[in-house]
C-alpha cells in the first residue's frame, strides 16, 4: 500500500519520490484556493517561481507543493487567507 | 599588548583573511544545464564551488529525470540526454570540489551582504560567504491574461511538462494546449506520446504568414528536427493545430473548464478539464541582485536567467559566466569561441519571435492580472495614466504580492510597453520562508 498525507482531512496516498503537487493532482484534487479567500490556489508552474500552489504545513510552515517532497503523515491545508483585503 | 602585537596580531588576521577568501567557494544557484555547466568550469579549474539547487536532484527543468519508481514516457531528444549525461560525467571527476546542496532555496542577500539559504529539509536558515555567484534559475514562462486564467485546472505548458517528467503520466481527462511558442507543440505531443493526446493546440501566431522569418529558421538544424519530429506525432495522433487562435476566457463548470476560443473572427466553445498556457519565456530575474560590476563579491547571471538562448546555448552561457568569474578571480580562464554559438542561438529566438509575432487580444476588466493579491485589469486601468512604477506597486499592489511580479511584471510591461522597475536593492527572502527555520538560522558550519 503507498504511504499517504492528508489534504484538511482526506488521506492522499503518493508514491515514493513524488512531489505534494503530484500527488494531490493525480487524486483530482486541483482546487488549492484558501477558504473564503479572493485568490484561487492551483498547481501552475511547477517550478517554485508563481506561489500559486503554496500550502501549509502543520506545524512546519509554507511551502510550494511542486517543490516539496510528500512524506508519509503530513498534515496540508490551503494558507489561511490573510492580509488580501487593502481596501 | 604593545602597539607592536597588536599590528602583528591584524597582521595575522589579515593572512587569515587571505587564506580564507581563496578557500571560500563560489557559489552557483540553480542546477540546471547553466548552473551545473557552471559548477563544473570552475571545479576544473580547482575553485571550491557551493552549488544550490532548489529540488532534491539535478536537471532544471529541460533535463528534468523521473521520480524514482515513475515510468519514464519519453526520454527527450538525443542530444538532450548526450548533454546531460556528458555533463553528470564532468561533474562526477570534480565532485570533491562540488559542495551540493539540494533540497535548498536561495533566499537572497540581505543587508549585511551575506547570502541566505532554506535548507528546507533541516528546517534552517543558513548563510554562507562566497567569492562570486552565478545565478542560473532559469526562465519564467509568461502569459498573456485573459479572464480566468487564474482557476483550477489552468495551468503553465512547462509546468505540465514538468510534471509530466516527473510522473510519467499525463493529467486525465481533456486537455487544450493554447498561447504561443514552440513549446505549445512539444508538450502537446509528449502528452500524446504519454497517452493523452490535447483535444486541440491554439497558436496565435500564424507563423505561415511570415515566410522570411521561417527560411530564417529553416537553417536551424537540431532544434528544427526536434519540431518536427512534434509535428509528427501530433499529426499521427490526429490533434488539430490551429494558428491565428487564442483563448478569450474561461470558467468553471461541475468539473470542468469551459473555454472560450477565437479562431480568426469566429468564436467557440470546447469543454475540457485541463488548460495549459504558455505565451513564451523571460529570464527568472525576480530579487536577484546584481551589484555594480567591480563589486567585491560579483554577481553573475547565466542561462535562461540571463537571456532565452534554450537549453543548448544555456550550457555554454554556464561556461561564459564561470570563465567571467576565473578571469576576475585572477585565475586563467579558457578562452572558447563561445560567443559565435550564442549569437546562433540568439539568431534563432529572434526568427522564432518573428515568426509568431502576434498581438493578444486585450484583457476585459475583470480579468486578472496579479494572482497574488487578486489584482485585476480594472485596479490597474484606474490608476492614474502616467503613475510611475513606484505607484503602481504601492497604489496598484502590483508586484507587491507573493510572487514578487514574477507573472504579472511582464504583463504590465507590455500593456504599458515598458517595464516595471522592481525593488532596488531586491528584498529577501525571495521565496517564502518559515519562521522556525529563520529562529534556527546558522552561519555556515564549517566556519569557526
Amino acid at each position: 500500500m503507498n504511504p499517504c498525507f492528508y489534504w484538511i482531512d482526506r488521506p492522499v496516498s503518493f508514491r515514493p519520490g513524488e512531489t505534494v503537487a503530484a500527488a494531490l493532482l493525480r487524486a483530482g484534487i486541483a482546487d488549492l484556493s484558501p477558504e473564503g479567500g479572493v485568490v484561487r490556489g492551483r498547481v501552475f508552474c511547477c517550478i517554485g517561481a508563481c506561489q500559486a500552489c503554496v500550502v501549509a504545513i502543520a506545524g512546519e510552515g509554507a511551502v510550494e507543493a511542486c517543490l516539496t517532497p510528500a512524506r508519509s503523515g503530513m498534515r496540508l491545508s490551503p494558507q489561511p487567507s490573510l492580509g488580501l483585503r487593502h481596501d | 599588548m604593545t602597539d607592536l602585537a597588536k599590528t602583528d596580531l591584524a597582521k595575522t588576521d589579515l593572512a587569515k583573511t587571505d587564506l580564507a577568501m581563496t578557500e571560500l567557494p563560489v557559489l552557483v544557484v540553480g542546477g540546471g544545464p547553466a548552473g551545473v555547466a557552471a559548477a563544473v568550469a570552475l571545479a576544473e579549474a580547482g575553485l571550491r564551488v557551493l552549488l544550490i539547487e532548489q529540488r532534491d536532484r539535478l536537471g532544471g527543468a529541460i533535463h528534468r529525470q523521473p521520480a524514482v519508481g515513475a515510468p519514464q514516457i519519453w526520454r527527450g531528444p538525443a542530444r538532450h540526454r548526450r548533454n546531460w549525461a556528458e555533463l553528470a560525467s564532468r561533474l562526477e571527476h570534480v565532485a570533491e570540489r562540488i559542495e551540493l546542496r539540494t533540497s535548498t532555496v536561495f533566499l537572497g542577500i540581505d543587508g549585511a551582504g551575506r547570502f541566505l539559504f532554506d535548507d528546507r529539509m533541516a528546517g534552517r536558515v543558513f548563510a554562507r560567504p562566497v567569492r562570486a555567484a552565478i545565478v542560473a534559475v532559469g526562465a519564467v514562462e509568461k502569459i498573456a491574461p485573459f479572464e480566468g486564467w487564474e482557476l483550477p485546472g489552468v495551468m503553465s505548458a512547462g509546468g505540465a511538462q514538468v510534471l509530466l517528467k516527473e510522473t510519467g503520466r499525463p493529467p486525465e481527462g481533456p486537455i487544450v494546449v493554447a498561447g504561443s511558442g514552440p513549446l505549445l507543440l512539444a508538450v502537446a505531443a509528449q502528452l500524446a506520446r504519454a497517452g493523452n493526446p490535447p483535444l486541440a493546440v491554439l497558436e496565435r501566431g500564424r507563423p505561415w504568414h511570415k515566410p522570411k522569418a521561417l527560411a530564417r529558421l529553416m537553417t536551424a538544424g537540431a532544434p528544427l528536427a526536434e519540431a518536427a519530429s512534434y509535428a509528427a506525432v501530433l499529426a499521427l495522433k490526429r490533434v488539430p493545430c490551429h494558428v491565428g487562435s487564442e483563448v478569450l476566457g474561461v470558467s468553471e463548470t461541475g468539473q470542468g473548464l469551459t473555454i472560450r476560443v477565437r479562431a480568426g473572427s469566429a468564436e467557440s466553445l470546447l469543454q475540457a478539464r485541463h488548460l495549459l498556457i504558455h505565451d513564451g519565456l523571460e529570464p527568472n530575474r525576480a530579487g536577484i541582485p546584481l551589484p555594480a560590476p567591480g563589486a567585491e563579491v560579483p554577481v553573475l547571471l547565466a542561462g535562461d536567467g540571463r537571456e532565452i538562448l534554450g537549453a543548448d546555448a544555456a550550457i555554454l552561457d554556464g561556461q561564459r559566466a564561470a570563465s567571467a568569474v576565473l578571469s576576475r578571480l585572477g585565475h586563467a580562464a579558457s578562452a572558447a569561441p563561445l560567443e559565435a554559438a550564442l549569437s546562433k542561438a540568439r539568431n534563432f529566438q529572434l526568427a522564432l519571435a518573428e515568426a509568431l509575432r502576434s498581438k493578444a487580444t486585450p484583457p476585459t476588466p475583470q480579468t486578472m492580472l496579479c494572482r497574488c493579491e487578486g489584482r485585476r485589469y480594472a485596479d490597474f486601468a484606474a490608476l492614474p495614466a502616467d503613475a510611475s512604477a513606484r505607484e503602481i506597486r504601492l497604489m496598484g499592489r502590483f508586484g507587491l504580492g507573493a510572487c514578487q511580479g514574477r507573472f504579472c511584471g511582464p504583463m504590465l510591461a507590455e500593456l504599458r510597453g515598458e517595464a516595471l522597475p522592481t525593488a532596488n536593492p531586491p528584498r529577501w527572502p525571495l521565496r517564502p520562508v518559515s519562521v522556525a527555520a529563520l529562529a534556527n538560522f546558522s552561519t555556515d558550519e564549517t566556519e569557526s
